[in-house]
């Protein structure tokens, strides 16, 4: 067994020699982790969690370096695949905090891979920003001394003030119907979708579907039969999205549709194109405002595609994080998370100023207050019409 | 709910439902009944018919209705060479083909996902809205399904029955030696089915990528489906897929409508353990000497 | 129906020469050894991460492997380890069972079930068996995701409570997962040496033959395929106290396959067929970790290589090479 530890250093020592002779860098290395589904279903919020990430990192190696006391580092991105799967998540972070020694690490997005990260990081003190909309994300065992961090609302922020905006913006509906499908988001996200509806006062019914189903014509008929007036897509993948929005009116639903939750209105319109005229969406990121567009450019010059929502949260939490590494000037973690706390207020370059809240609802104040839109789709582009911050706690 | 209006909407859409159990499921069966294999890349050749049908169709800007067919006969023609380093090793060998093409999917939809990558993506439809007959809605694409699937039916009811080739496969598919000592020579017959039977996953695969969404693995459904019908309706039995596809079809609308999603997942997947264990060789297969 | 009658070597039966014999013995000894003495050379916690994954799989492989040595294969198996994990996390937290109860529960809920469709299930030829085990596995995978009030459905069960307070220690779970390890497998080998081994193998070549010497075919595959469902259970048990989270993704028709392709590439001929694949299917990917796909490619391409020309899997290889080095040296083999 002894040759294992062998190869496996030989390996490193082989990576690290590569990078020394290739990047010719005089200054000291800094690794940052990042751990997302990079392949199969949920690649388009791995890539974009990665994609932040990475412009940020190269946008501060470009000025020399991330300033830290009197050391200069360099900022070398490790990043890991989970496949949205809490195996691999648990042994990707294993993996970074045991052998690559990192300290920093964004990601894995998605509760189950966020919920099975936390147990690796947090005894090791090692900060981790994740997205996820369970709540013992934050509220868990280790919440006295917390080092996680969710930098993107949950549904426990954004729901009470979603439903408040349907309810006063859209008074004419009485009935909502919601389809999902029943993975760990769907089921998450619906209860306490439904809950909040009901307690609004309006008529809510519900079906899953499993993930995977393309052929949505049945169900969406059966909702039909329910007289529902308002349709809310919510937690659904945007492939899925288009395709009961697409179905919905083939089947002959006349009502409105929304999605009240999850990101991305651009896969949605690319899909299904004027079929999504009328479409409302929930949104994290308004692509016309102006603080969004340096980011953007530097996308464009570097990456294909559409941009995914995450990317510019991420860039926004990374950037947080080494201002806070500035401002603490050291790489002690506990300094650092402490630093990030105290960052309050700080103008971050997407959001503006940092805010963090959470204490009263998760038991420590981790979890970020920023604020999201709500898109309409005209003529084939989603249009921003309102934007909402949530009240803190 | 038991309006006439709901009752002919879920009519309307377990017609469509049957129409794509049927095209998915027809080049699934054929490979069974001929060669006893077991395809489960089914879905992957499915899936590149889609990504043929893509590029055709969006990128070299062919014409739709020569796209569609062209781009099953590209996949095709290309699988010819898999049928040669791979499918040729199981031919009448059941088991093998199984597993084994379990191994041959893995490596195609990877494959795939690293050229093309693991991203959504939609294929514009030529011909789009929505017929109203009458209360009821019937999409355009959905209708471009329903004939497809009726044509190749049919197409493949009179090549079996009324052609040589035909005849000889059908030979060949009841009884291997028997008809190699008629003079049939069974490595071409093989050779043809393999092709007309990928021509067919790839055409199904074109279409169903198209009704929904392309992606490196967007096989995996269309391999359940046909797997099902194809149990249900009797492996190897062309006129089984049609009868297990309508079933599929309807039963997965009525039920979906009136009882729920998972209600109806669980009702297709009994009654197909139910009849593999009761009646393994479907309901219009023939039991085999085993 | 014998499965694999179309390949010209016989496979090697149960009563295996005793040199042979004692030569397997010793291999698995020195194998056993090594493990027992990593955590000793402190390799550090992610290698033992590793380690300890790499014994609950093969629990999981080789129970698989009485299936696939009578005969058949099940794609059913990672569904009927999550049976074995829901059944252990939910005695232990919801009726506060203590572990040794928790990790017995964990054997006979699945093992129970085995019982139950085994009767009916077995009587099918083998394709068919096959094919009602892949549907079979979809079903229990979906009761996990909709029976939410049981299981957690999709977000499964967090937070999974160490056992014992000592198993903090990654090191203490190791050995213990060893030692579990070391019991099942030697189970396994126990049972395929033994008389009921050579019935297997019997079945294996010919069940009408063998129903027609009078032995009970059904009853023993039934009591195997029993066997196989409880072991599997197990290392459910194991994995759940090892990540402290389960959601039904991971008792998917993916980690069936997985088990299937480690026996298939491993060997199915013999018992240190599924450990070889367990080792190799492990261990690929942590060198080839951020290149999924090529990972699956690679297996894929196993698969079709192994079924289409060695059927021996990577075992068989070795036998084959070795007995080519013996004819090449003169020797008898």
């Amino acid at each position: 067994m002894k040759s294992w530890k062998f190869v496996l250093s030989a390996l490193i020592a082989a990576g690290f020699a590569f990078g020394a002779v290739g990047a010719q860098a005089k200054n000291k290395e800094l690794k940052i982790g990042v751990i997302g589904a990079l392949s199969g279903g949920g690649t388009a919020w791995g890539q974009g969690l990665l994609h932040g990430v990475t412009i940020a990192a190269d946008e501060l190696n470009a000025k020399g370096g991330l300033k830290v006391g009197d050391t200069v580092y360099d900022l070398k991105i490790v990043a890991y695949d989970d496949q949205y799967n809490a195996a691999q998540a648990k042994s990707a972070a294993e993996r970074l905090v045991n052998e690559e020694k990192v300290k920093f690490l964004f990601g894995p997005v998605g509760s189950p891979g966020a919920l099975s990260a936390v147990p690796v990081t947090q005894p090791a003190h090692v900060i981790e920003f994740v997205d996820g909309y369970a709540p013992k994300i934050l509220d868990n065992q280790w919440k006295d001394n917390s080092f996680v961090f969710r930098t993107g609302l949950s549904s426990q922020e954004f729901a009470d003030p979603m439903v408040a905006w349907v309810k006063k913006n859209l008074s004419d509906v009485k009935k909502i119907g919601v389809i999902a499908p029943n993975d760990a988001v769907g089921q998450q996200a619906i209860t306490s979708l439904v809950n909040r509806y009901k307690s609004q006062g309006f008529d809510v019914w519900t079906d899953f579907y499993e993930r995977g189903t393309k052929e949505f014509t049945p169900v969406l008929l059966r909702m039909v039969a329910q007289n529902v007036d308002l349709f809310d897509l919510n937690a659904n993948a945007p492939g899925e999205a288009a395709l009961l929005i697409k179905q919905a009116r083939e089947v002959g639903y006349s009502g409105k549709i929304i999605q009240a939750g999850g990101a991305g209105v651009n896969e949605i319109v690319q899909a299904i194109g004027p079929a999504a005229n009328g479409f409302l969406k929930y949104d994290i990121v308004d692509f016309d405002d102006p603080r969004l567009q340096p980011f953007v450019k530097k996308y464009k010059a570097k990456y294909s595609g559409i941009i995914n929502g995450l990317a510019p949260q991420y860039y926004n939490t990374a950037r947080i994080l080494f201002e806070a590494i500035s401002k603490a000037g050291t790489l002690d973690t506990t300094k650092v998370r402490d630093a990030i706390e105290n960052l309050q207020g700080w103008d971050a370059p997407i959001y503006g100023p940092l805010k963090w809240t959470g204490k009263k609802t998760y038991g420590v104040a981790h979890q970020i207050l920023i604020p999201f839109y709500i898109d309409k789709v005209k003529d084939g582009k989603g249009v921003v019409i309102d934007t909402i911050t949530p009240a803190g706690d | 709910m038991f309006s006439p209006v709901i009752l002919g909407q879920v009519l309307i859409n377990g017609i469509s439902l049957s129409a794509i159990y049927i095209l998915v499921s027809l080049g699934f069966t054929l490979l069974f009944g001929i060669m006893r294999v077991v395809n489960f890349a089914h879905g992957s050749l499915a899936m590149l018919g889609g990504y043929a049908l893509f590029f055709l169709y969006t990128q070299y800007h062919v014409p739709y209705a020569i796209a569609v067919p062209l781009a099953a006969l590209v996949v095709a023609t290309l699988s010819l060479v898999l049928e040669r380093m791979v499918y040729r090793w199981f031919y009448q060998k059941m088991f093998q083909s199984m597993i084994g093409l379990i191994g041959l999917d893995m490596a195609l939809y990877s494959t795939a996902a690293i050229i093309w990558g693991p991203n959504e993506r939609s294929i514009p439809s030529p011909v789009s809205g929505i017929y109203h007959l009458g209360p009821l809605f019937l999409s355009s694409s959905k209708l471009v399904i329903i004939f497809t699937a009726a044509a190749t039916l049919l197409a493949f009811f009179a090549f079996t029955h009324l052609t040589r080739q035909g005849l000889a496969m059908r030979a060949a598919a009841q009884d291997v030696e028997t008809a190699e000592l008629q003079g049939i020579h069974t490595d071409r017959i093989y050779i043809l089915a393999f092709f007309i039977a990928i021509f067919m996953a790839a055409l199904a695969g074109g279409l169903y990528a198209q009704n929904y969404t392309l992606s490196p693995f967007m096989g995996e459904r269309p391999l359940m489906m046909a797997f099902v019908a194809v149990i249900l309706g009797g492996m190897g039995s062309i006129p089984g897929v049609a009868l297990g596809g309508i079933i599929l079809g309807m039963t997965e609308s009525f039920v979906g409508t009136y009882f729920g999603s998972t209600t109806s997942t669980f009702v297709t997947f009994g009654a197909v353990i139910l009849i593999l264990i009761v009646r393994p060789w479907g309901l219009l297969g023939t039991p085999e000497a085993s | 129906m014998a499965v694999v009658e179309e390949f010209a070597p016989p496979a090697p039966t149960a009563a295996d020469p005793a040199s042979a014999l004692r030569m397997k013995a010793v291999l698995g000894a020195l194998l056993a050894l090594c493990f027992l003495v990593l955590p000793l050379l402190r390799p550090g916690e992610f290698i033992l991460s590793l380690a300890t994954t790499l014994l609950i799989t093969a629990i999981a492989t080789t129970s698989l492997h009485l299936i696939v040595r009578l005969g058949s294969v099940s794609l059913a198996h990672g569904a009927f380890m999550g049976l074995g994990s829901y059944a252990a996390v939910l005695s232990a937290m919801k009726l506060g069972l203590p572990f040794p109860l928790a990790l017995i529960v964990s054997f006979l809920v699945p093992a129970a079930l085995g019982l139950a469709v085994g009767p009916v299930l077995l009587r099918l030829s083998g394709k068919y068996f096959v094919l009602v085990t892949f549907l079979m596995g979809e079903i229990i995978r979906l009761i996990f995701v909709s029976w939410q009030s049981l299981t957690g459905g999709s977000n499964g069960i967090f937070g999974i409570p160490y056992p014992y307070k000592a198993f903090a220690s990654h090191t203490v779970f190791y050995y213990f997962t060893f030692v579990l390890a070391a019991l099942c497998i030697g189970l396994v080998a126990r049972v395929l040496q033994s008389e009921i081994g050579r019935t297997m193998d019997a079945i294996r070549e010919d069940s009408r033959l063998a129903q027609c010497s009078g032995i009970p075919v059904l009853r023993t595959k039934v009591a195997i395929f029993t066997l196989s469902c409880g072991l599997v259970g197990i290392s459910g048990a194991l994995f759940a106290y090892f990540v402290r989270y389960i959601d039904p993704t991971s008792f998917s028709i993916t980690q069936s396959l997985n088990f299937v392709v480690m026996n298939v590439v491993g060997g199915m001929y013999q018992l240190a067929g599924p450990i070889v694949g367990t080792v190799f299917f492990v261990i690929l990917p942590e060198f080839l970790r951020g290149y999924v796909d090529f990972q699956r490619i690679i297996f894929g391409i196993c698969l079709v290589v192994v079924m289409a020309a060695l059927p021996g899997g990577i075992v068989g290889l070795i036998a084959r090479l070795r007995l080519l080095s013996n004819k090449v040296m003169g020797e008898n083999p």
